[in-house]
């Protein structure tokens, strides 16, 4: 039963997306990407795969990162806006059932998005000559959980801020994840013991979106895969902290009125 | 047997966007039994929308309680009995009619053959029939009005709860809205809905709740109600004497004189007065009276 309402309410997500030409956008980057990867082809730098595929990679992560934000983060407010969480919440479904029903849409919005685009990529490195190796399969994995991860995080943020403020933070924390972490470890190191906990407790409860980023391994040629255990971990990282971000959200959510 | 709805002391609080508490809502206690047609009349902001919601579960009453056939308003059974039309109703813009119901349908649990029946015959008994395949987009909002209209009779709830139900329709849209309802009512179901149109709430209502401010000002029976706003006027020749009746007496032309009486009572002594003085009776009216002037008058009166 619960699995209808989810699949009916990401299914209304969804072709709204499709219709609302978002997918088209991210499909047309996609073509640009591949014109742009031919015209280098077009100057002779065919010899550069790892550089080639670092920009492929690159472009690929960031594009997505920013449909997975856009689409959570606006996707409750615009309900609540557009006065169309009432016929929703009228009916026999849970608050908790909606908000899951929005993440499930979300993120297949963005992992559409993502495909068409790694796709697209994939056409314009083969057409350099690059070979595909499982490394690039196991990127595409984790980089679909991590945008899953994204989703609900920008979800969770969009109950407690405005859609605006929203995205900034998500925009932050996801792009400037590394350089976050890496400030909190460099602080660790020189803080005091007080200072310390708190540096390790920031470390444990942020998000760690680029535990998901396997772009540095996919660009090298000829790396080997990661082993199935890393694979493993990502997806339980992926599924308790999702299910956390939605408790949190949730949360706030059921006691919001609307 | 439990009431359709029963609402107890309800107070509903909202803060302000200044971050100051308002009471929209203030120890309104009502029941609607199931069956019937209530109109809840108000002026803008008087807590119609803020009850309604609490009704369905979307705000927490700060105090006081709200059930609906004796079920926790807002608890997954209860909203299984209920059809909503929210207040300016706005649907996703890029599906379909068609579509928007297909979504709602299963998210109240029909699915399969059922639901696509039930959605194409609601859409034809809304008068949608044709345009279940344009974009929400491209509807006027009458037509939006009875996509809400028609979502709300999904499943055959048992209580409609309609806030503003006649927004946006056109004449011959109310007509059908009016009929559609009868109907509803006649096959069970509890109707209880808000609306500025007085003209609807006269034709479709057995009973109306009037708010202000929060609080339930005036609650009263539409038969006695409109039999108590009828005005009465009689034209005669000759004399009689009607002062003590009525202060409503003007002379017309030809020696003809008008008196108009505000009870039925008054009217039949006048007749028989008329009778015993040998005055001529030319002929006798009987008015509808205004709901619109007992509205304002209550509000004013109550503010």
């Amino acid at each position: 039963m619960k699995f209808r309402v989810y699949k009916a309410l990401a299914r209304g997500v969804f072709l709204e997306s499709l219709r609302r030409k978002d997918l088209w956008v991210v499909a047309i980057l996609g073509f640009l990407i591949l014109m742009g990867a031919s015209a280098l082809g077009f100057f002779g730098v065919q010899g550069l795969q790892v550089f080639v595929k670092d920009l492929a990679v690159t472009v690929l992560g960031a594009f997505s990162t920013i449909v997975a934000i856009l689409t959570s983060t606006r996707m409750l407010p615009e309900e609540i806006k557009q006065r169309t969480l009432y016929p929703l919440l009228s009916r026999p479904i849970t608050r908790l059932d909606l908000l899951i029903g929005k993440l499930v849409g979300s993120i297949l919005v963005t992992w559409m998005s993502f495909l068409i685009l790694a796709a697209l990529t994939a056409l314009a490195l083969f057409g350099f000559g690059v070979s595909f190796e499982l490394i690039m399969l196991q990127y595409i994995v984790a980089k679909m959980m991590g945008l899953a991860l994204v989703c609900a995080f920008g979800l969770t943020l969009s109950i407690y801020m405005t859609p605006a403020a929203a995205s900034t933070t998500g925009f932050i924390f996801t792009f400037g994840s590394a350089l976050i972490i890496r400030g909190l470890t460099s602080g660790y190191e020189h803080a005091g013991p007080g200072m310390q906990f708190l540096f390790k407790f920031l470390n444990a409860v942020l998000p760690q979106f680029t535990l998901f980023d396997l772009g540095g391994r996919a660009a090298n040629v000829g790396w080997a895969p990661v082993p199935l255990w890393v694979m493993g971990f990502l997806l339980g990282y992926w599924l308790l902290y999702s299910s956390g971000l939605v408790a949190i959200a949730w949360t706030r959510f059921q006691r919001k009125a609307i | 047997m439990h009431d359709a709805i029963e609402v107890e002391n309800l107070k509903v609080r909202y803060r302000s966007k200044k971050g100051k508490m308002v009471d929209a809502v203030q120890g309104l206690s009502f029941a609607v039994s199931p069956g019937e047609v209530v109109g809840f009349l108000g002026p803008n902001g008087a807590g119609k929308s803020s009850t309604l919601k609490a009704l369905m579960g979307f705000v927490r009453p700060a105090e006081g309680r709200c059930e609906v056939f004796g079920l926790a308003a807002g608890s997954l059974e209860a909203k299984k009995r209920i059809g909503y039309l929210p207040e300016v109703a706005m649907y996703y813009p890029y599906l379909t009619p068609i579509e928007t119901l297909f979504l709602y349908g299963e998210l109240q649990g029909l699915r399969g053959r059922a639901l696509k029946e039930e959605a194409h015959r609601l859409l034809e008994l809304v008068g949608l029939k044709g345009s279940e395949k344009k974009l929400n987009k491209s509807l006027s909002k009458g037509m939006l009005q009875r996509v809400g209209i028609a979502q709300s009779l999904l499943g055959s709830p048992d209580l409609l709860i309609l806030d503003e139900v006649t927004s946006g329709l056109d004449p011959v849209g109310r007509k059908e809205l009016r009929h559609l309802l009868k109907e509803r009512q006649k096959a069970g179901a509890t109707l209880f809905f808000s609306s500025h149109e007085l003209a609807e709430v006269d034709m479709l209502c057995d009973r109306i709740l009037l708010i202000n401010n929060g609080r339930l000002v005036e609650e009263r029976l539409m038969a006695p109600l409109k039999d108590e706003l009828r005005n009465y006027s009689i034209v005669f020749s000759g004399s009689a004497v009607l002062h003590d009746l009525t202060q409503e007496i003007e002379s017309l032309a030809d020696g003809q004189i008008r008196a108009r009486f505000s009870a039925k009572e008054q009217l039949v002594e006048a007749i028989s007065r008329l009778q015993t003085s040998g005055a001529k009776l030319l002929d006798v009216v009987s008015q509808e009276g205004s709901l619109e002037q007992y509205f304002i008058e209550t509000i004013e009166g109550a503010a």
